[in-house]
């Protein structure tokens, strides 16, 4: 198995590589797809051209310039990569957990371009992926989207349209409730309790306020007639500039949360200290407040089907997602698993089946929603002329059961090719190598 | 006159007592070297030569029958043999007095360890915890042992950086002669650079490499702070506050104002795009060591001028890509893809030195540079990648690094070419002093 693995990736790894030079190229053309645009309705036995990674036109009977390879999808759905509003992918480490408050650990240096997560979400048609930092702080850290750039550099993963968005969380995971304390072992870490996590939270949102009047004290008296002599910039601390960010509209928080209340508590210290939620992570009781969500313009980033695995997930229902869809709530169905973005279609469908959401409103969840959830809804998300060609190719609707995914485009480069894996790997057979 | 003989039979006791440990400092021999063939590195090779070592310095080179024998220098025949500048490694761990100790000599090296100094720079910052040494000089915990040396002289190896080894930033290191068992003669420059190692603090901040990342800048950045408000407060003695003095933020400065080199341990290739932006935005004088995945960094590398210290320790780095994919990827990784870092540099146009870091036995270091070679490295190259490359990395270009007359008498001489499976190293001059294995 291990071994099958490998041969799969590095077969990859090498068709990448002998396209780097076409990677700059990327430009195809799909020929006679069902094309699901998302935004703008479903064009049957369509086509789209791809001229350096941007969608230049779709629409029928589409000629490919010279040079420009073909790809047929007829019998076949072709629709906008998937996008995972919250995953832990390619990461070295994911918690800073030795503080409370850890704004400064950017997860964005650190990122792993080998980490075969990469791969397993090509599978499942899934381009983009948000990697945020872990839930064990109340503040984590600056959080990074990425491509699944499968075999290119780190740094050509990094989506660098997208909002700059900081992790926070609440709950059990920050109050440490599962944390066995050991006698002799490390005291236990403040805060141990959701009143304290908001308190802590306060105190370093007046923390940054106060750096950010130090600042301007500074550059207003360095902008003085007579500057005082001795004057001196004030000690840079990179966990306060990242809060300082956040209160200056720069970032937006996304917010692990479970419960309605503390949710709510959250979005009031938005509101008292000025500050944007993109979305609250797996709020698994948004159903109880999805007018105030909807109010407040407050995403939701879910997952489909799983609640009750701990008890501030006792009162989370499937129909989490689809009931708050429908009240107006910008709702995303996320992974947060190495393993099941590969699967996050099927988890998009479940929404019909739980809320009863049309296909193209399942569809909504994990492509177009998690888009504007990241502030790149104008570059990816939907088909649409002019947006970057990241594209995933199925063999049924991606909301069916039976279907899977057959081709995945980033930048109009194939990152995955079932077919072309498969004949790959029995070319391989056949010569005596290991399948 | 009584108080004349005093001070002379003062001076008679004091030579007495300083003489046997001052050696170093004594008149050093004179040796002829005939017959050599010399490869300087810096000019042609000489086919039939004499070096003249004199006083620990190399005196002249040249052909036989150009090079007059001084009358005092002692003849050595070295018909069939070859010199070589003595080899140098820009970085090893070698000779520490504890090398589990380090960040447990922090209370020893004088660490502020004072809440009160902590909590002036806010939660989270450098010097809290014992993540960071900057202070800790390397030449504190040498300990000189004669097995070690034994080991490297016979590897042809004459100079070597020894820098400490625990913590994040770990403190400044020394570059030393492996020319006896006392410290003080030993060293060529102190403290040599500063080392920081993209690691984590077990048990205490930064617990992740996230973390890591942001306490390195963020000592940076006090330090900065700390050196400008000792320049603000040098020219305002008089009517400022003095700022506190810290010696964590103290020893940091030369390498963030003066550029002082900073050399980055970088375990992997994203380590070294980690350590290149740190580089840039301190505008430090960065130094990249480790590095054997320097070949999938070649990109970023090309677009710096920070130098670099690779490896001659090919072991894949854990969690490489390259071993968790199966047994046979692991096995060709461990024998070709590592092993083939320095013939891809210098395939690219990359310059760079190679060290033995992470090795502790000389030997296979050598072994290693064999099998380099045959992976595409050319011998030159590999040459002067641990000679002159590596003395200009280290700013010790004109004492080290070739043989020219007036550098260091670091010689070695050897049976067959440095490179060649069977060769031995059959002497070495440190300082010019014949060492005795």
């Amino acid at each position: 198995m291990k071994r099958t693995l490998a041969t799969l990736l590095l077969a990859t790894l090498a068709v990448l590589c002998a396209a780097g030079s076409a990677a700059a190229a990327g430009s195809l053309l799909i020929k006679n797809g069902t094309i699901l645009t998302v935004t703008r309705g479903t064009i049957a036995r369509g086509d789209i051209l791809v001229i350096n990674g941007i969608i230049a036109r779709i629409g029928k009977n589409i000629a490919a310039p010279p040079g420009v390879p073909v790809i047929d999808a007829a019998g076949r759905y072709v629709l906008p990569g998937l996008i995972d509003s919250h995953t832990h992918i390619a990461l070295a480490g994911t918690n800073e957990g030795s503080e409370a408050i850890t704004p400064e650990a950017d997860v964005g240096a650190v990122i792993n371009a080998d980490d075969t997560a990469l791969f397993t979400a090509l599978t499942g048609g899934v381009t983009m992926a948000h990697t945020m930092h872990g839930s064990a702080n109340p503040i984590g850290g600056p959080n990074v989207v990425l491509k699944m750039k499968w075999g290119r550099p780190s740094e050509e993963l990094v989506v660098s349209e997208a909002w700059r968005t900081l992790k926070f969380a609440l709950g059990e995971n920050v109050k440490q409730s599962s944390r066995t304390i050991v006698a002799g072992g490390p005291p236990p870490r403040y805060p141990q309790t959701r009143m304290g996590t908001n308190a802590i939270l306060r105190r370093e949102f007046l923390r940054a306020q106060n750096y950010m009047a130090e600042w301007d004290r500074y550059e207003k008296l360095k902008g003085s007639k007579n500057p005082p002599k001795t004057l001196l910039p004030p000690r840079r601390d990179l966990r306060l500039e990242v809060l300082a960010d956040l209160l200056k509209g720069k970032m937006v928080a996304r917010c692990h949360d479970y419960q309605a209340t503390e949710a709510l508590e959250f979005m009031g210290l938005a509101k008292e200290f000025g500050f944007k939620i993109a979305a609250l992570e797996h709020a698994w009781e948004a159903y109880k407040i999805a007018d105030e969500l909807a109010a407040a313009k407050i995403g939701i980033s879910v997952f489909a089907d799983s609640w009750a695995y701990k008890m501030e997930a006792a009162e989370g229902i499937a129909y989490d997602a689809g009931y708050c869809s429908k009240k107006g709530v910008l709702v995303s169905i996320n992974s947060d698993s190495n393993e099941r973005i590969r699967r996050l279609f099927n988890d998009a469908a479940k929404t019909m089946k739980y809320g009863g959401l049309s296909e193209d409103e399942a569809l909504r969840l994990v492509t177009i929603n998690p888009a504007l959830q990241l502030g790149v809804d104008k570059i990816v998300g939907s088909l649409e002329v002019g947006k970057q060609a990241d594209i995933a190719i199925f063999n049924e609707h991606p909301m069916s059961a039976y279907t899977r995914c057959d081709m995945t485009i980033i930048d109009g480069d194939v990152y995955f090719d079932r077919a072309g894996i498969i004949a790959a790997r029995e070319e391989a057979a056949k010569k005596g190598g290991r399948p | 006159m009584p108080t004349r003989n005093r001070f002379a039979l003062w001076s008679v006791l004091g030579a007495l007592c300083v003489l046997p440990a001052a050696a170093a400092s004594d008149v050093g021999p004179t040796y002829a070297i005939r017959n050599v063939r010399i490869v300087p590195v810096t000019g042609p090779v000489i086919e039939k030569g004499t070096l003249i070592i004199r006083d620990g310095l190399i005196e002249s080179l040249g052909a036989v029958d150009k090079t007059a024998v001084p009358e005092d220098a002692e003849i050595i025949e070295a018909e069939g043999l070859t010199a070589y500048p003595g080899l140098i490694s820009g970085h090893t761990n070698l000779l520490l007095e504890d090398p589990a100790a380090g960040m447990g000599q922090r209370g020893a090296a004088g660490t502020p360890t004072l809440p009160a100094v902590a909590a002036q720079r806010g939660a989270g910052t450098a010097g809290e915890t014992a993540a960071g040494t900057p202070e800790l000089m390397l030449l504190t915990q040498l300990r000189p042992a004669k097995s070690t040396m034994d080991g490297f002289l016979k590897a042809g190896f004459t100079t070597v950086l020894i820098a400490p080894n625990r913590g994040i930033i770990q403190g400044q290191s020394a570059v030393v002669n492996l020319n006896g068992l006392e410290t003080g003669p030993m060293v060529l420059l102190t403290p040599a650079a500063l080392h920081v190692n993209f690691t984590t603090n077990r048990g205490g901040y930064p617990s992740s490499l996230m973390g890591t990342i942001a306490y390195i800048r963020q000592s940076f950045l006090d330090a900065d702070h700390y050196a400008n408000a000792k320049a603000v407060y040098g020219k305002n003695l008089k009517g400022m506050k003095r700022p506190v003095h810290d010696p964590f933020l103290e020893a940091l400065i030369p390498y963030v104002r003066d550029k002082k080199p900073v050399i980055f341990q970088c375990n992997n290739a994203e380590d070294i795009k980690r350590a290149l932006k740190i580089i840039e935005e301190f505008k430090l004088s960065g130094i990249l060591s480790q590095a054997n995945e320097a070949w999938r960094a070649e990109a970023a590398l090309k677009a710096s001028r920070a130098k670099l210290l690779v490896t001659l320790d090919f072991r894949p780095p854990n969690g490489s890509f390259y071993t968790s994919q199966g047994e046979d990827l692991r096995k060709k990784a461990e024998a070709e893809i590592y092993p083939s870092n320095p013939a891809a540099l210098a395939k690219a146009g990359i310059a760079f030195s190679l060290t033995t870091f992470g090795l502790t036995d000389a030997a296979a270091a050598l072994r290693n540079v064999r099998t380099a070679i045959k992976l595409g490295l050319p011998e030159d190259v590999a040459l002067r990648a641990l000679t002159l490359v590596p003395a200009q990395t280290l700013g010790l270009d004109r004492q080290v690094g070739s043989l020219e007359p007036g550098k260091i008498a670091n010689v070695i001489l050897t049976k067959g070419a440095l490179f060649d499976e069977k060769t031995q190293v059959e002497r070495v001059f440190v300082d010019g002093v014949l060492w005795k294995f």
